[in-house]
């Protein structure tokens, strides 16, 4: 649902010293700049590999661990639409992570390397799926605004330089778009119905502003930057333009049904831009080095489901075929 | 553990942070997509699976879950031999080759001609 | 006819339900991501059978429409065998579970095409390839883990040892079974039974497994009379929780 474009400070220092043969990087480089994909056979600058496996992986698992959270809903669903749509985008999310996954392979990374990776904490995923949800309009405001926030970054992802990524997250976005529309569905039966509904959506918009707010990283001028990620076309916008764009698509979608976020400040400016109070940033750190509300369930359930899971894998496997990466 | 989420309730996990590392995998089938009959069956990406009967049971939910499928084929990832990307090159000059392209025969302006010369 | 009728169509619906229900559990923590997939597809399938039967109830047979029927029934009213009710378990007692319940699905469904109660047959003839498709990958998997590992083998048996007598308790007969019979609704559990075996115990074998004995006087009947195991009335709650937050809302 989100692979995140935001690079540590160390990352950021080795892209600009890493040296590569000049007559390769400078083929590769108009490759990209005329407008063509790069696929897995390609050369590549090991950067350029290393930084796509960490925001595949990423992205990748972040849908597995963000079907957790909708998860906790699956068997209290209201009714049969519901109910049936719910497992349905789970399930998505589930499928979304395999299309991912299937990417990063393509890189030369394994999808058992990746989950060991999640399990020892070694790779991130969204903070946004480190939050609860407490109540039945928590799925509602997930399907809206979380997967809207992720279209909104995967959509802008689709249009970079790595093959397989764009591919799968054009089937990816192609599927989102039911997650949205079931999430507005969700939505708008809770903002037009009871005065429990409500108020129980109004409740879940107030927890989930700031996470959606963090949902695009830091700010711009708070983050490491590269040139070369966006030159490469693995970074394509701003974390800003992003969070811009998004607020500028779903707030008066909220605002129509007249419930509010949680934020005096929230308004479009006379040049266009969204204003809004700054979220505590250093609780977006907190919450990726582990100190959410939810991270330890979270990889403990994906741990559950890993080692509940290896009697069958190990089961199925067959000792006499040779791996081989994914072709595209 | 403390949870939100009955299934996982049930379970009674205890949070730990060891972690036993998997480093087994299946091997992956190419899967290749069929909408409709009269269609072109084409590449849709990959299942790992463990043998062909499987892959084709998991191909089946990865992707044909939504939209029309008439069948899916699926074909071992090292059973698919393809060219080089190096030799793209070998293409190149193909696009070139106008004599192949219905646009490059005009012949309007000739007949036009013949026509006015000869008063057709 | 309409009563006979709507406790074969009730015993099936709430088996769908529950079953469909039980197997969404796995959706997001299955054993592999393909495999995650599949099962949840074939539980929105079971869900989506149930609906479609609860809403014949409905629009044929005067019965309340298919939500409320689902979510706000007593547990008493339930028909469904107590196989279903049975929580998931660990893998091998779910794919044994499906193994055994989706091969009496199909043949139940095939007979059903030839019903003379025409809502049913076309029900039927719709969805049978569905089931189709969940007994094709029961089976590869049975097969598979059967052939498998130690342990993969082990746990296969050991689940379908204790799922044979809950397994049998699907074709428990009602009092109706005599007039379904006779009115060329449904050729009857007896014969869907001898279906069953018939089909099960060749893959049963070619999983290198054993069919367990049958002893008539283990087999756990109850369920299509009204009497269930522990498992039920929890599952009905936890299903029921949001609706019960606001009885009258629409959702």
């Amino acid at each position: 649902m989100y692979g995140s474009t935001n690079l540590s400070e160390e990352d950021a220092k080795r892209m600009n010293t890493t040296v590569e043969d000049p007559e390769k990087l400078e083929a590769f480089e108009s490759r990209i700049a005329r407008g063509e994909k790069i696929e897995p056979q390609d050369w590549m600058p090991v950067e350029y590999r290393k930084q796509l496996i960490r925001m595949i992986e990423q992205h990748a698992h972040s849908e597995i661990v963000g079907a957790l959270p909708e998860g906790t809903w699956i068997t209290r669903a209201p009714n049969f639409r519901r109910k049936l749509a719910l497992i349905a985008k789970v399930q998505d999310e589930i499928g979304h992570g395999q299309l991912l996954y299937s990417a990063a392979e393509t890189l030369g990374k394994t999808r058992e390397e990746m989950l060991n990776d999640l399990l020892s904490g070694k790779s991130k995923y969204s903070n946004v799926f480190n939050y609860p949800a407490n109540t039945w309009a928590d799925i509602a405001v997930i399907g809206f605004l979380v997967d809207g926030a992720a279209i909104v970054n995967q959509v802008i992802n689709s249009k970079g330089s790595y093959g397989p990524y764009c591919r799968a997250l054009e089937r990816i976005c192609y599927e989102e778009s039911f997650h949205l529309k079931q999430g507005h569905d969700n939505v708008v039966y809770l903002a037009t119905g009871t005065k429990h509904q409500r108020a129980i959506l109004q409740d879940a918009i107030n927890r989930w502003y700031i996470p959606l707010l963090h949902f695009f990283g830091p700010p711009d001028k708070m983050s490491a930057h590269s040139e070369k990620l966006m030159k490469w076309k693995v970074k394509l916008a701003s974390n800003d333009d992003m969070r811009n764009q998004f607020l500028d698509q779903y707030v008066p979608k909220i605002w129509e049904l007249d419930i509010t976020f949680p934020d005096p400040n929230l308004k479009k400016n006379n040049d266009g831009f969204w204003e809004f109070s700054d979220p505590d940033w250093n609780e977006f750190k907190r919450v990726i080095n582990g100190g959410g509300p939810c991270n330890a369930e979270r990889i403990a359930v994906r741990k559950f489901a890993e080692e509940a899971g290896r009697w069958v894998r190990q089961a199925l496997m067959n000792p006499t075929e040779k791996y081989v990466a994914p072709l595209a | 553990m403390e949870t939100l989420d009955p299934r996982i309730k049930r379970l009674s996990l205890e949070i730990s942070t060891d972690v036993e590392k998997t480093n087994s995998h299946l091997i992956t089938y190419e899967v290749f997509h069929q909408e409709k009959r009269g269609k072109h069956v084409m590449h849709v990406g990959i299942v790992h699976a463990p043998n062909p009967e499987m892959a084709l049971v998991m191909a089946k939910e990865v992707f044909g879950r939504r939209g029309k499928t008439t069948n899916l084929w699926v074909v071992k990832t090292s059973d698919v031999y393809t060219f080089s990307l190096e030799d793209e090159d070998m293409f190149e000059t193909t696009p070139e080759k106008h004599f192949r392209d219905p646009a490059y025969y005009k012949v309007r302006d000739r007949i036009e001609k013949f026509q006015n010369k000869n008063r057709v | 006819m309409s009563n006979a009728l709507k406790d074969l169509l009730f015993k099936m619906a709430d088996d769908a339900l529950v079953i469909g229900h039980r197997n969404s559990e796995w959706t997001g923590i299955g054993p592999m991501l393909e495999e995650d997939l599949a099962f949840s597809s074939m539980a929105q399938d079971k869900i989506g059978h149930a609906q479609a039967l609860y809403k014949i109830l409905n629009e044929v047979l005067g019965e309340a429409d298919a939500d409320t029927l689902a979510f706000k029934r007593e547990e008493k009213q339930f028909k469904c065998c107590q196989f279903v009710e049975q929580p998931i378990g660990e893998y091998d007692f779910s794919i044994v579970r499906q193994f055994l319940f989706d091969h009496a699905e199909l043949i139940r469904y095939d007979m059903l095409t030839q019903s003379s109660f025409q809502p049913l047959a076309q029900l039927a003839k719709k969805v049978k390839g569905e089931i189709k498709y969940h007994v094709m990958h029961a089976d590869s998997f049975v097969k598979q883990l059967g052939n498998g590992t130690e342990e993969s083998k082990a746990r296969l048996q050991s689940s379908l040892n204790y799922a044979w007598h809950l397994a049998l308790g699907i074709f428990e007969k009602s009092e109706f079974e005599n007039e379904l019979i006779s009115k060329n609704i449904f050729a009857g559990e007896d014969e869907l039974k001898k279906r069953w075996l018939e089909k099960t115990t060749p893959i049963i074998e070619a999983a290198n497994l054993k069919v367990p004995a049958t002893d008539e006087s283990k087999i756990i009947y109850g369920g299509r009379k009204g009497f269930h195991s522990e498992y039920l009335k929890p599952l009905l709650d936890e299903m029921c929780e949001v609706v019960r937050t606001d009885i009258d809302a629409e959702w």
